[in-house]
């Protein structure tokens, strides 16, 4: 019985290292091919997604393969051993996280992007206010944000909020999004009045548009850590992306999502 | 005279077609063929449950089928005692006895159902359960219920095929009586057993594959 | 438990009781409506009442979006005409959660239904017994068993709701915050305690739920135990 599960495993991997090869021509030999896993923050996905060939082209040996998801849920993810070689968090909370539970490589820990957080609404809706400060509680019905205690977005919108003194009169009628996807979804159907997100998520969506930016002092400022996992077998190859995502073409793409 | 019940129909089946015709007074009649043959269906149609493709069938001084119309079985006025009597599982004996009385008639048909629980010897049963009593009883009951919304046509398909043989002779000769004390309204009997056609039947009809193939009159 | 905010066990509550009423109701009709009869497209009309089994939560309440958001056509219509809003309201809670233990509701329902003996039914008919007389007295109770079993799986579908809870109804803290909402929420952000408080509790209600259940049918199934394995 075990014989058996053990060949049929044998095989599947056969199979989908077969399919690998198929769909990357331009690789030369298999023997020297390494996967890295990547645990990204979901506001990176296209961003990584473009970077992806370019990544892949000037490094034939290295395959990318990511996980996206909310920062806080890829953390607890690898406190609890998933495989990941490189984690790019949204907030430098989790990764502070994993680096005090030394789940990374204190060395490699980079900031290699910086966002702000924009005020939106649907691109078709009419009037709405110029800043934050502008916001009237009493003539809008929702707005959307991250769910402040797990979503990084939504803790930063709560801070600007309190800042600007709208986080009280704004109870009931603050509706809080599971990831910062939920958030432009509300807003883009006009559902929600307005919403808060990144200026990367308002600038990749078309159905929305930016009322204001919240000032950097507002809020806790909004870096992009990255860092190599301790536990990668690949130290190297892993180190090898983050450097690449740092340096001049991972910025200019970067940019080009939104991220500053 | 017109007779009570005036049958003429038609309808198409997956291996036979029927087509019978009829007439039947204040006795009894058999309708006698092997299982198969279409009897059920007959009945079926005259109490509204299925529908012919074509004919007519009148009873009293009303159009039951033809012409195009076809009364609900609700408005039929037919006692049917299906084949394993179709009791409600779920209420006493005494509920599905007056099951087809309408409340407001109640009072006045206490000493009817009464009469009819005497004859059938059924009274000790009222507050049991249909699983609870044995099968000729449980005959008998559906017998009642079929008889207590007092019927212009009573129909009964193979009403004693499940019970064993010394019971059978006793509900025979049961139903015969109960014939005699009703006899303003024809019995329609289903059977396929030939000396039980010929006990109870004051005329037989020989069905075979849907056709009326002899008519016997005793 | 710091806050000691108990609204999203009331809500729940609320939110299923209703979502389960509907349910029933609407799950009895059309199977009673479909459980007898064969035509054309029968299992077409089936298939659509399943989807909401198949598909994922979040595409059921993507789908609930559209049809019921303020510019959804529904949702839309139910503004203008009786300003109803159901986005961002209870009331998305229990469509969604209707949405999703319908189908529950009508397959237990129609298998009960398909195995009452329609000879039953006929002799009611035969009686004089009306359609709906015929309904209560015959199909109804007889079916009770599998309408129960039903029943209690829609309850407990609806009172377990996520998905497309949080799509439609979103995340009003004090408003909308079903059962669901606060573990998924609590458990994002760490609050382990609060989590397991809930888990506790919607535990306890499934569980209760499910014995009464089991408890009702031993109870009701042995009188008609002998008759229906004849």
């Amino acid at each position: 019985m075990r014989k058996t599960l053990m060949i049929l495993c044998f095989c599947c991997i056969a199979f989908l290292g077969g399919c690998n090869k198929e769909t990357e021509g331009n690789t030369t030999s298999s023997s020297d091919q390494y996967e890295i896993m990547i645990s990204a923050a979901a506001s990176l996905t296209d961003a990584l997604t473009e970077l992806q060939k370019t990544f892949e082209t000037e490094h034939p040996d290295i395959q990318l393969s990511f996980n996206f998801g909310s920062s806080g849920k890829l953390a607890t993810q690898i406190e609890q051993g998933a495989p990941a070689d490189v984690f790019l968090s949204a907030s430098e909370q989790d990764m502070d996280r994993l680096e005090e539970g030394n789940l990374i490589d204190q060395n490699s820990r980079i900031d290699f992007a910086k966002n702000t957080l924009a005020l939106i609404a649907a691109q078709n809706r009419e009037s709405g206010p110029k800043s934050f400060e502008a916001i009237d509680p009493s003539k809008l019905q929702h707005l959307a944000i991250g769910e402040p205690d797990s979503v990084p977005a939504g803790r930063y919108s709560k801070q600007v909020l309190e800042e600007v003194g709208l986080w009280e009169p704004l109870q009931g009628k603050l509706v809080l999004g599971s990831d910062v996807r939920q958030v432009l979804t509300h807003v883009e159907m006009g559902n929600a009045d307005f919403g808060m997100v990144y200026s990367s998520d308002a600038a990749i969506s078309e159905k929305v548009k930016v009322l204001a930016i919240a000032d950097d002092n507002w809020h806790s400022p909004i870096v992009y850590p990255g860092a190599v996992v301790e536990k990668t077998k690949h130290p190297d190859k892993a180190q090898v992306f983050l450097e690449f995502l740092a340096g001049e073409e991972g910025k200019t793409v970067l940019h080009k999502y939104g991220f500053h | 005279m017109r007779a009570v019940l005036d049958v003429q129909i038609q309808k198409e089946l997956p291996h036979f077609d029927i087509d019978v015709e009829f007439k039947a007074n204040k006795e009894i009649v058999v309708l006698f063929g092997p299982s198969g043959s279409g009897k059920t269906t007959i009945l079926n149609c005259l109490a509204g449950l299925e529908q012919p493709d074509g004919g007519h069938i009148r009873l009293g001084n009303n159009l039951l089928f033809g012409e195009g119309y076809s009364m609900p079985p609700q408005k039929r006025k037919i006692g049917y005692l299906f084949q394993d009597y179709a009791l409600f599982p779920h209420v006493s004996v005494e509920k599905n006895i007056w099951y087809g009385v309408p409340k407001k008639d109640r009072p006045k048909k206490e000493p009817i159902i009464q009469q009819l629980l005497d004859v059938l010897g059924i009274h000790h049963l009222v507050k049991k359960y249909p699983h609870q009593i044995s099968g000729g009883e449980k005959q008998r009951v559906a017998l009642a219920r079929a008889l207590a919304t007092e019927p212009s046509l009573l129909l009964l398909d193979e009403p004693l095929s499940a019970l064993d043989e010394e019971t059978r002779w006793q509900c025979q000769d049961e139903l015969l009586r109960l014939h005699q004390l009703w006899n303003s309204v024809p019995f329609l009997i289903v059977t396929h057993d030939r000396n039980e056609a010929e006990k109870l039947g004051d005329r037989i009809l020989h069905l075979d594959k849907g056709k009326s193939i002899k008519e016997q009159n005793r | 438990m710091g806050s000691g905010d108990y609204t999203p066990l009331f809500l729940s509550l609320k939110v299923a009781a209703i979502s389960t009423t509907i349910v029933f109701i609407a799950g009895i009709f059309f199977a009673h409506l479909l459980a007898k009869r064969q035509f054309f497209g029968k299992s077409v009309i089936e298939s659509i009442f399943l989807l909401p089994l198949v598909l994922p939560p979040t595409v059921v309440g993507f789908g609930l979006l559209l049809l019921f958001g303020k510019n959804g056509w529904l949702g839309k219509w139910l503004l203008e005409w009786f300003d109803v809003q159901i986005v961002f309201s209870w009331i998305g809670a229990v469509i969604a959660s209707v949405v999703v233990s319908f189908p529950l509701m009508y397959q237990s329902s129609a298998a009960a239904f398909e195995h009452v003996d329609i000879r039953l039914e006929n002799a009611a008919r035969t009686m004089g017994a009306s359609n709906w007389r015929v309904f209560w007295t015959i199909a109804f109770p007889l079916a009770w068993p599998g309408l129960l079993a039903g029943l209690v799986l829609s309850f407990a579908r609806g009172l377990g709701e996520f998905g497309a809870t949080l799509m439609l109804a979103g995340y009003i803290p004090g408003k909308t915050d079903t059962i669901p909402m606060a573990i998924y929420f609590a458990v994002e952000s760490g609050h382990m305690e609060k989590a397991a408080f809930w888990v506790v509790i919607i535990v306890a209600l499934g569980f209760s739920a499910i014995t009464w259940l089991n408890w009702w049918s031993k109870r009701n199934m042995r009188r008609f135990a002998n008759e229906k394995g004849r």
